[in-house]
């Protein structure tokens, strides 16, 4: 598996070159964060008016505090845009047959999964960049004091989402109709990481800190789910591309 | 010519569905250039695919430079050069980008200028490959498969959209790339240029090789 030096500057390479294809080509960025701004936008017109919304503390029994549709409005909005991201990332090996040229390179298949993974990373932190302080501005949020929290749940899930999607991409990828395949293939496994998130996110934006947001075990999933899909997707990566 | 083929391909078949593309293919190759024919749909790509690895045959085994051919195996992957029907670049880099990218990939350093110059390549040198007409593309493709000096290299229709002038600079780069110990197929419909070079030759067809031998023995003499 990964046992030179030479493997992390390999990986660096190839991920740089997916940046550098995506910085002129603007095919996949773009639409990413179009889509997710727009529902956003949506998002916020369909909703009711924050400012009137109910203090958590005094929501009556049986009704959903607003902190928590805004936090699974949050998340199901990057879910969609990371996915719309991932569906694109074999494309750019497919066009003109790279993957090819790609395959017999003497690069250990991880480093392959990894320059996807991270260029994929990235993109899904892009639209963060967009959508968070737009959430923040439609509904009202009050992030300023929670923000460490914050990132540290955006960073766990980002990467336990980009591991899971980058491999399902790969599994996609052979099939005819892989833009309908990875959503199909990728949702029930991320089923456990976005509900950890969705709970996680709306005790925050409920006014929990971090102790009290962390007491609940959302983050041990979270973690968890990380260590195991990071390793197991860069493990099935291989089986999947060389199928 | 060393003890050992140098390719080693045993009752090979391959079958994409109810199609057979090669049907129990046996052959060895030595060190050298063999031209390999055959009308449309004989089996020459999905050859070609199988030595290179990246298409599982149905049945059979394959040797390549003295080992199992396996995916998983780097080292063996790293001896290969190989040029499909696409180019395998990158269209939105140039061919430069291309190269530079291959080359650390392959650990080769110093190659690129050569390259570019042999196949003629330096005016396009800073051209993304999506922009490049089909001829400077199959150069190119051909300079990237060269770039890590492969023990086994591996053509398909590397004559294709080239001029005479182009293609005289692929034969002369391969010709160039020859040395002890190194194999190539060269899978094309102008029997003619690889005439040249080409040490032996083998003819398919429907999936079955049905004559090899010397470049002069497969007929192939004008």
């Amino acid at each position: 598996m990964i046992a030179s030096s030479g493997f992390l500057a390999k990986t660096a390479a190839l991920a740089i070159k997916d940046l550098r294809v995506e910085l002129r080509g603007r095919d996949t960025l773009p639409p990413m964060v179009a889509f997710a701004i727009t529902v956003t936008l949506l998002l916020a017109f369909a909703a009711p008016d924050a400012t009137r919304a109910t203090e958590p503390s005094s929501i009556p029994v049986g009704t959903v505090a607003f902190t928590d549709v805004v936090a699974a409005f949050f998340w199901i909005t990057v879910l969609f845009a990371g996915l719309i991201g991932f569906s694109r990332t074999f494309e750019v090996e497919r066009d003109q047959g790279a993957i090819d040229s790609m395959l017999l390179v003497p690069v250990d298949r991880s480093g392959l999964f990894l320059s996807k993974a991270a260029a994929n990373l990235l993109f899904v932190g892009i639209v963060q960049l967009f959508v968070l302080p737009l959430f923040a501005l439609l509904f009202h949020l009050e992030l300023a004091a929670g923000w460490l929290t914050l990132l540290l749940i955006v960073v766990l899930v980002d990467v336990g989402f980009v591991a899971v999607g980058t491999l399902f991409a790969s599994v996609a990828a052979h099939t005819r109709s892989k833009e309908l395949m990875l959503p199909i293939l990728a949702l029930p496994a991320l089923v456990p990481l976005f509900l950890a998130a969705f709970e996680l996110t709306s005790d925050l934006l409920g006014g929990d800190g971090l102790e009290a947001v962390a007491s609940r075990g959302w983050f041990g999933i979270l973690i968890a789910f990380d260590v195991i899909f990071a390793i197991a997707s860069a493990l099935a990566f291989e089986f999947v591309i060389d199928a | 010519m060393s003890a050992a083929p140098l390719v080693s391909l045993n009752g090979i078949g391959v079958s994409f569905g109810r199609t057979a593309a090669l049907r129990e293919v046996s052959l060895d190759l030595d060190e050298g250039v063999t031209g390999l024919f055959g009308p449309n749909a004989s089996g020459k790509t999905t050859l070609l695919r199988v030595l290179a690895g990246l298409l599982r045959p149905t049945s059979g085994t394959v040797s390549v430079l003295g080992r199992p051919l396996s995916a998983k195996d780097e080292a063996q992957r790293g001896r290969i050069g190989y040029v499909g029907h696409s180019s395998g670049l990158y269209g939105r880099l140039s061919v430069v980008e291309n190269l530079e990218l291959f080359a650390r990939l392959y650990g080769v350093r110093g190659r690129v200028p050569e390259l570019l110059e042999r196949l003629g390549l330096n005016g396009r040198a800073t051209t993304p490959a999506v922009d490049l007409s089909a001829g400077f593309r199959r150069r190119a493709a051909v300079a990237r498969a060269l770039l890590h000096e492969p023990d086994l290299l591996l053509l398909d229709e590397p004559y294709a959209n080239l001029d005479d002038e182009a293609s005289e600079l692929v034969s002369l780069a391969i010709m160039d790339w020859r040395a002890p110990g190194r194999c190539a197929v060269v899978a094309t419909h102008g029997a003619k240029k690889v005439k040249r070079y080409a040490d032996t030759g083998v003819i398919l067809q429907h999936g079955r090789v049905i004559r090899r031998g010397t470049y002069e023995a497969t007929g192939f003499t004008t």
